[in-house]
């Protein structure tokens, strides 16, 4: 009898250790609330360098600007309202807001005629990415992540590997075989973020009201920070505006 | 029971059991599992690699030893944590058997000699230390190894299975050279994770960088060799296919290229 009592408190003690031990390896900061009264942000992202207006500026008369980077998807915005796409709003330092939804239906990235399909993509952490092979030829994706497990995997017609990328961190995928292919995946630790569409607008809801710091990255222009106070059950307009290069 | 007898059936079992060991040690393969790998870094250990490995590696162990401006491929980076030559899948930390081979065994094709002019302890003491250089090893573990299929006979079947692989499949060729001589159409381009360029291997040679014998070279396609462009085709091969396409790959070497 003594014995088993020793053994369940020895068990009991085994649990809480694990527990805890689970609890500290876990380093999430966010924490899930109800949020009934959230606001909304929307807006857009601009670019307003030195490429901005190609093709519409007359003064530049036979000296063009240098074009090299609109050509690939280093950089790409509307020619109508300058609006960025492929940049990643996120909001900074927050603690505790709506739950968190991991995509059941995993997200896609695909590799089409030696190119990456979509060029950027931003997810919570721990969902999972789909990579796809739509080209009659042998590719290969790899990562050079520090904190989620990196990898090179080759990659043949119709192939479909799935991974998990568990930590916050801004992920490069390049093809070894196809040097002008390369993607980034955008793994943030809460789930108010957007990627904008080719007129540079996003939208993120549900915010709990507040004052925060917005965050746009960009994988060319960089970073921009902007405060902006979240009132509820309002929609709140902002505008990012990258003037260099 | 006489003495005699008994005497007789204590020395039967005796005998067995001495030849059953010597069998099982035998048997056993000779792998760093047999050593003991310390997890702590020592004094021993620090002394060592600042001896023997900083010259090259650097003091931090990051690739930037005053002899490392004139090698071509450079010395490894340890801060991130990529070691080229696992048993274990891409992108994984070695296990420390793995970093215990490569030590012993060295780099064929490079500046990395084997490192058997030092004890067994002072290689086995460096593996902490080089540990300690990368924040990877405290965030992540190890994969498991990849298991190793049972070998298949290199019969002419599996070469023509393996250049077909080569050739269609896997188009190692882009890289590699229809001829395995590091000189495909790819080749000039590639560069590895720390920016440097970076040569795909030339099978003629037959100096392979992991080890020589066809296990060696079945793990470096399924495992893939981490910070360089090599990926792993773990998902791609069936274990035969993998098989063939090693014997393929031994089949390009040159003897004439060898002796070079």
């Amino acid at each position: 009898m003594k014995l088993i009592y020793i053994l369940s408190i020895l068990f009991a003690f085994l649990c809480c250790n694990l527990i805890s031990s689970k609890d500290i390896l876990a380093d999430n900061k966010y924490s899930e609330i109800e949020v009934p009264d959230g606001g909304t942000i929307i807006g857009n992202v601009k670019y307003m360098g030195e490429l901005a207006a190609v093709g519409l500026n007359l003064y530049r008369g036979w000296e063009l600007s240098d074009t090299s980077k609109l050509n690939s998807e280093k950089l790409v915005f509307s020619k109508v309202n300058n609006g960025l796409k492929n940049a990643v709003v996120s909001l900074k330092d927050i603690t505790q807001g709506k739950k968190t939804i991991i995509p059941p239906v995993h997200p896609i990235i695909d590799q089409q005629n030696n190119n990456f399909i979509p060029h950027t993509i931003a997810i919570v952490s721990g969902t999972t990415v789909d990579f796809l092979n739509g080209d009659e030829q042998m590719h290969n994706i790899h990562t050079r992540s520090a904190r989620n497990q990196p990898f090179n995997l080759g990659t043949t017609y119709k192939q479909r590997i799935s991974k998990t990328f568990d930590y916050p961190e801004i992920i490069k995928l390049t093809c070894d075989l196809h040097k002008n292919a390369y993607a980034w995946i955008v793994v943030l630790d809460h789930p108010y973020f957007d990627t904008t569409d080719r007129n540079g607008y996003f939208e993120i809801c549900d915010i709990p009201p507040g004052t925060y710091t917005f965050q746009v990255w960009h994988e060319e222009l960089g970073n921009l920070e902007k405060e902006v106070t979240v009132r509820p059950k309002e929609t709140t307009t902002i505008e990012f505006v990258y003037s260099q290069n | 029971m006489k003495p005699k007898v008994l005497l007789d059936k204590v020395g039967f079992w005796c005998a067995t059991a001495v030849t059953s060991a010597a069998l099982m040690l035998s048997i056993a393969p000779m792998t760093a599992s047999a050593v003991n790998i310390p997890t702590e870094v020592t004094e021993l250990g620090k002394d060592t690699y600042k001896k023997y490995c900083s010259p090259c590696h650097g003091e931090e162990g990051k690739g930037d030893g005053p002899l490392a401006r004139s090698m071509l491929p450079k010395p490894r980076d340890f801060t991130r944590g990529a070691y080229k030559f696992r048993t274990t899948p891409s992108g994984s930390l070695p296990t420390d058997e793995d970093i215990y081979r490569t030590i012993s065994y060295g780099v064929p094709n490079s500046t990395m000699i084997p490192w058997d002019i030092l004890t067994e302890e002072q290689r086995v003491s460096v593996i902490p230390v080089l540990k300690s250089f990368s924040e990877a090893f405290e965030v992540r573990k190890p994969d498991a190894p990849v298991t190793v299929g049972l070998p298949l006979r290199p019969t002419e079947r599996a070469l023509t299975e393996g250049k077909k692989i080569y050739e269609e499949k896997l188009e190692c060729w882009k890289c590699h050279g229809v001829e395995g001589r590091g000189d495909g159409p790819s080749a000039a381009e590639q560069e590895d994770d720390f920016g440097f360029p970076i040569k795909p291997f030339d099978f003629t040679t037959g100096k392979f960088k992991g080890g020589n014998s066809a296990q060696d070279v079945y793990l470096r396609f399924t495992t893939g060799l981490n910070g360089t462009p090599m990926p792993s085709f773990a998902k791609e091969l069936t274990d035969e296919e993998r098989w063939c396409l090693t014997y393929y790959v031994m089949s390009l070497i040159k003897p004439e290229e060898t002796k070079k």
